[in-house]
């Protein structure tokens, strides 16, 4: 059977039948919506505007195409609801322009028509936002002027317009980064989509089953997600904590006890939990809900037949583990001590020592206050030590200690082996203030030294230091600058040690250290200084060769 | 005048600008305004449309007692239902400043300045 004239009851009745298809999906659509404002309405508004359309459309008695399309135009614009709902009514009002005065239409009319809407509606915007339904009518509206060039039999073509939509549809992500982002087609342009293949099954004197063909239940549950991620932060405000997807095989017999009804199970289900997703066909129901007891969800599906592909993900854990909250299940310590050090052997030190939270950075890579009040929060502590081991960083450190929720105290360490020896003073039996005093006390007692080289010529406390000279630091001043490395860490060594009151030397190897280095100075300490015990640590940091300490 | 904002680290001024700009965006972007018109339009009597740079002039911040009010006067596509393009005004940018500003806005006024008849 070949259709080459549409006549107005021909039009009428295709409208009604994708009217009533975008009605059954248009809560599908609703989990789609993302853009511009995430409020899932999209379905809704566009099935309310598309309902109001159809209902003066159901009011014409004439057989006259044009004034068919023109009552939808009208009805339409009525009912615009929403964006798209106020896009759809703009279509078709270009639409019905261009079919006016038409008692009965031609492909090329109604390819004309398709594209007088597109036109009307990319007028009525200042900005046009691509990757929208307006790509999608426009896309199909230009290919329906190519089909209608070589087709006058109306199936063909019109199925040359719903493929053409639903291509453009399936690019609608690469156009809109939000949609890509979430993974979704667009909203709009599913609903527009849904009205053809409405048009489409009425010519084929089909009934169209109610999933839309383009929309998967991935799509939807991507979607509601992504509107949920936005809903909650902490993981405690998660209420229903079961992600659950499951899908129900019906059995005839339990059917012939529960009769199926879509909509009395959306509504039960409902009571268990949210973002509740339900689709069926004549074969399957699909579920997605977040329930907290997802064996009831479950239960009620199995009442219809047999469950097929289930997939439960615990929400909370999940979430858990993406915002790195491991201190949950931990209880809160009595005392936690955060610090910053340079090099992973150091901080390995550091941790051996006692540290709870080591974050990387010293010299030329500052952490910010915010760094430091993250590693208060991750210390997971009633009271909480900071030991900067860096004076560039005393400052930040005191400000987050402020800011913490927490007890915070900064034992004002300035180098690494201040830092090392407070860390030694630490006494979990007494309280916050004891140890304070006495771990600022015994970082007193210890004598950091450290060897870096000169990345410019300079003059500076006497000495004149050439680019590239390694240069002895002893507390803060330079004390030496000779051009070989082991040299200067000699003399450095030899103004930094008392025989008489020193019993230990720490040496800490940096990155740019070797092996034959840590051995000739472990030998010089042996030679010169005889009653001194010398301990070697790989710290791996970078810029000092050596870090030295000595108590 | 400007927003002021505090947080545990200080103080964030939002000028009015800003906040008309934003607005301003959000609004163009929905469907079927075609312009954003001076808010002296009717004194005038000059059918101005707006280009970004001026949005201000047709979008007003006002602050009352903590709460932020936005006046904004729009030019609306011929054949539209006017009243929902305004009501998708209102939500697209109530929602696009909390989302950008971080900004709660008690209300967006809109106040039709024209109708843009485009030849068919």
């Amino acid at each position: 059977m070949t259709l080459r004239k549409l006549d107005g009851k021909t039009l009428a009745e295709m409208i009604l039948q994708g009217a009533h298809h975008l009605k059954s999906n248009s809560q599908m659509i609703d989990a789609l919506n993302v853009f511009p404002v995430p409020d899932g309405d999209t379905g809704t508004n566009m099935n309310l505007s598309m309902s109001s359309g159809a209902e003066e459309v159901e009011k014409v008695e004439e057989n006259h195409a044009g004034k068919v399309s023109q009552a939808l135009a009208k009805g339409l614009l009525m009912g615009a609801r929403g964006n798209s709902g106020v896009i759809l009514s703009q279509l078709f009002r270009g639409f019905s322009k261009t079919l006016e005065d038409k008692e009965t239409v031609t492909t090329k009319d109604f390819a004309e028509a398709l594209q007088g809407g597109v036109t009307t509606a990319y007028k009525a915007v200042m900005k046009p936002v691509e990757g929208t339904i307006l790509t999608v009518a426009r896309e199909a509206g230009e290919t329906s002027v190519e089909l209608a060039k070589k087709e006058g039999d109306f199936l063909p073509f019109i199925q040359g317009v719903v493929d053409a939509a639903r291509t453009s549809l399936k690019g609608t992500p690469e156009l809109l980064p939000v949609l890509k982002e979430v993974g979704v087609v667009d909203s709009g342009g599913q609903g527009l989509l849904t009205i053809y293949e409405g048009f489409l099954a009425n010519l084929k004197g089909e009934e169209l089953p109610e999933l839309s063909s383009t929309i998967s239940m991935g799509d939807m549950v991507n979607a509601e997600h992504h509107k949920l991620a936005q809903d909650f932060m902490n993981t405690e405000d998660i209420e229903f904590g079961y992600c659950t997807e499951f899908m129900v095989k019906f059995e005839e017999d339990k059917l012939a006890e529960n009769p199926y009804d879509e909509e009395a199970f959306r509504q039960t289900l409902s009571e268990q939990g949210d973002s509740l997703l339900v689709v069926s066909d004549e074969d399957l129901i699909k579920v997605h809900i977040h329930a907290e007891y997802p064996g009831n969800a479950m239960n009620l599906g199995q009442q219809y037949g047999s469950l097929i592909n289930m997939k439960i993900e615990n929400m909370r854990e999940q979430h858990t583990s993406i915002v790195g909250d491991k201190t949950k299940p931990k209880e809160k310590a009595e005392y936690g001590i955060v610090t910053v050090v340079m090099g992973e052997g150091i901080k390995k030190l550091f941790e051996s020592l006692g540290a709870s939270v080591v974050i990387q950075g010293g010299q030329t890579m500052n952490p910010s206050t915010q760094d430091i009040s993250d590693a208060i929060v991750e210390a997971h502590a009633n009271n909480v030590f900071i030991l900067p081991n860096n004076k560039n960083i005393t400052m930040a450190a005191e400000q987050a200690a402020e800011l913490a929720d927490v007890k915070a105290a900064v034992i004002p360490s300035k180098t690494i082996p201040q830092g090392m020896s407070a860390l030694l003073g630490f006494n979990p039996e007494a309280d916050i203030s004891t140890n304070q005093e006495e771990m600022s006390e015994l970082m007193k007692h210890v004598k950091s030294g450290q060897i870096t080289y000169a990345v410019r010529d300079t003059q500076i406390d006497g000495l004149s230091i050439e680019k590239g000279h390694f240069m002895g630091i002893f507390e803060g001043k330079i004390s030496s600058a000779q051009k070989d490395k082991l040299e200067t860490s000699k003399a450095l060594l030899s103004e930094m040690i008392d025989e008489e009151e020193d019993e230990i030397v720490t040496i800490i190897s940096g990155e740019e250290a070797d092996q034959q280095e840590i051995e000739a100075l472990e030998a010089y300490l042996e030679e010169h200084f005889e009653d001194i015990e010398v301990e070697i640590h790989n710290g791996g940091q970078p810029i000092y060769s050596f870090i030295f300490s000595v108590e | 005048m400007s927003v002021d904002l505090s947080t545990k680290f200080g103080h964030i001024t939002i000028s009015n600008e800003v906040i008309s700009t934003v607005a301003g965006g959000a609004a163009v972007e929905c469907y079927g305004i075609v312009g954003m018109a001076s808010k002296n339009q009717l004194r005038d009597g000059i059918a101005e449309m707006l280009r970004r740079e001026n949005f201000s002039r047709g979008v007003v911040v006002r602050q009352e007692e903590e709460k932020l009010h936005i006046d904004m006067y729009i030019i609306v596509s011929y054949g539209t239902k006017i009243s929902e393009v305004a009501h998708n005004v209102q939500s697209q940018v109530k929602y696009t400043l909390n989302k950008t500003v971080g900004l709660s806005v008690s209300s967006v006024n809109i106040f039709i300045q024209g109708v843009r008849v485009i030849s068919e």
